[in-house]
């Protein structure tokens, strides 16, 4: 994966360079020539245009494996979250962590598939937003100015209704496979998880900010707020992750097993 | 627009509300619009955009003059095995672990295939085993001696006319150009033509394989997809119908 960047890079600048030595002005003498930008795979396109184009590709910053409130705390457990949570800490630190969906190589679920290290990209077309994950090519379909449905089909990522508050992008998602976790740690939710994202646009269209609410009366005494933000990247290409190939952490008996 | 104790209205005022209406909904839908402007497809680029269905049975690849694509003796003898195989109960097909399909067999996948089309990018989203392959418009395939292999390899596409063509290369040779078990080397490269026919309700893709050390001259096939207005595409999560798969 990383060889597959550096040759695409190459290629890039190899590609792009008449560009950067056209936007150049008369050079300056006797100055060192300043250090080439990354290649840019997208260089017509600007992300701070249009708010409510998320079209291309962000990364996950200051990523985190533990979701925690905004200051810094656990989420309101019910009783039964909290031990849930401690039960799966405890396995882990005993060295025996019970296995999440991402370790059988299934889609990772909502809200943990945007928090992951790898790149992600927004494609928009008409009625509706996709999201194409690197990680374990995972694929969130999130329909357009459509309602909820009353009764919606259990998938691992869940079902997605978007619409636009402003320059909001508000997302619902209902219908999430308990089989998947809210975090890479120990929370976990029931089927009556209700996820609402709302993302946007901050800082001069270079960060996307994603500012999710959890409700699940099973696990939670109350809906909690876990905020994640992203940088564009148009120097990044989403590249091939095969987690069925050569999976080392294959679980055995719902365990994580490092091979 | 009309107050209540109002019981019939003027054909000007049924103009004028008609008007207001209309201006209302521009007012409305205008900042939606061009929620992805930047990135939209060319006006000129025909629109390949929707969900589509591959027509007929490829398990076992055929060239446009119907024969088995031609092999040379190494790759005739890892094809006779690879039926052998099947045949005796015991396949040697990498799909029976979950691993991708590769490109073209990708193609031949008999579940639908969602395509996104943006100004540089052709995405075609297929259902089974959740899989997107991104096709970058106006990209160029790195040199041979700079390709990496991948399941998938590199595509580089481009309009010419009415058509999309998509160069893909840079391969491992793990999988099979069918579920047959047609081989090929890593330095295979796939040549797709891909275009709208019947007035937009079908989409014909024509494929070259170039793979000078498994075939003894480039060979092309023919697929075309049917048109599924409406449909979504649906959970397909191979490792879930499949548990063993995932483990080595």
């Amino acid at each position: 994966m990383r060889h597959l960047r550096a040759s695409l890079a190459v290629i890039a600048i190899a590609g792009f360079a008449p560009c950067f030595a056209a936007a150049q002005p008369a050079p300056a003498p006797a100055r060192p020539a300043p250090e080439l930008p990354k290649p840019i795979y997208r260089p017509q396109f600007s992300s701070m245009e249009n708010k409510r184009d998320l079209s291309g590709v962000w990364f996950i910053r200051d990523y985190n494996r533990r979701f925690r409130t905004p200051m810094g705390t656990l989420p309101p457990f019910t009783p039964l979250g909290r031990q849930e949570w401690e039960k799966r800490v405890k396995a882990e630190e005993e060295g025996k962590p019970y296995a999440d969906a991402s370790t059988y190589c299934w889609p990772h679920g909502t809200p943990r598939v945007m928090n992951s290290p790898y790149p992600i990209q927004f494609i928009h077309s008409p009625g509706k937003i996709t999201i194409i994950h690197e990680v374990a090519h995972n694929v969130r379909h999130i329909w357009m100015d459509e309602p909820m449905p009353k009764d919606v089909p259990v998938t691992f990522q869940g079902y997605s209704v978007g619409h636009w508050d402003g320059d909001v992008l508000v997302v619902e998602t209902k219908g999430v496979d308990p089989r998947t976790w809210i975090d890479e740690e120990g929370i976990i939710h029931s089927d009556q998880l209700y996820v609402v994202e709302r993302i946007r646009k901050i800082e001069n269209g270079e960060t996307l900010e994603n500012e999710i609410t959890i409700t699940d009366p099973v696990y939670f005494t109350r809906p909690w707020v876990k905020r994640i933000t992203y940088s564009w990247r148009p120097d990044i290409r989403i590249a091939e992750y095969v987690c069925e190939e050569n999976n080392r952490n294959a679980p055995v008996d719902g365990r994580t097993v490092a091979k | 627009m009309t107050r209540p104790h109002q019981t019939s209205q003027s054909a000007a005022d049924m103009i004028r509300n008609t008007a207001l209406a209309f201006v209302a909904a521009a007012a409305f839908a205008a900042p939606a619009l061009p929620a992805f402007a930047q990135n939209a497809p060319d006006p000129g680029a025909p629109n390949i955009a929707g969900v589509w269905m591959l027509e007929g049975d490829h398990s076992t690849v055929k060239t446009l003059d119907g024969k088995l694509p031609p092999m040379n003796k190494e790759a005739a003898a890892k094809y006779k095995a690879a039926v052998a195989a099947r045949k005796a109960g015991k396949p040697t097909d990498p799909l029976n672990q979950c691993l991708p399909h590769g490109v073209p067999r990708l193609l031949f996948s008999a579940y639908p295939v969602e395509v996104l089309q943006e100004k540089d990018q052709v995405s075609f989203v297929h259902e089974v085993n959740h899989t997107p392959r991104l096709v970058y418009l106006g990209a160029q395939l790195p040199p041979p001696e700079e390709r990496d292999q991948n399941w998938f390899g590199f595509s580089a596409g481009r309009w010419d006319g009415d058509t999309l063509v998509v160069d893909t290369a840079g391969f491992n040779d793990i999988t099979t150009i069918d579920r047959a078990g047609v081989p090929h080397s890593t330095d295979m490269v796939v040549n797709e033509r891909i275009r709208l026919i019947d007035n937009g309700q079908r989409l014909e893709d024509v494929i070259t394989v170039t793979d000078p050390k498994t075939f003894t001259k480039p060979w092309s096939t023919r697929i075309t997809f049917v048109k599924k207005p409406g449909y979504r595409l649906q959970q397909y999560v191979c490792t879930d119908k499949n548990p063993e798969a995932a483990a080595p």
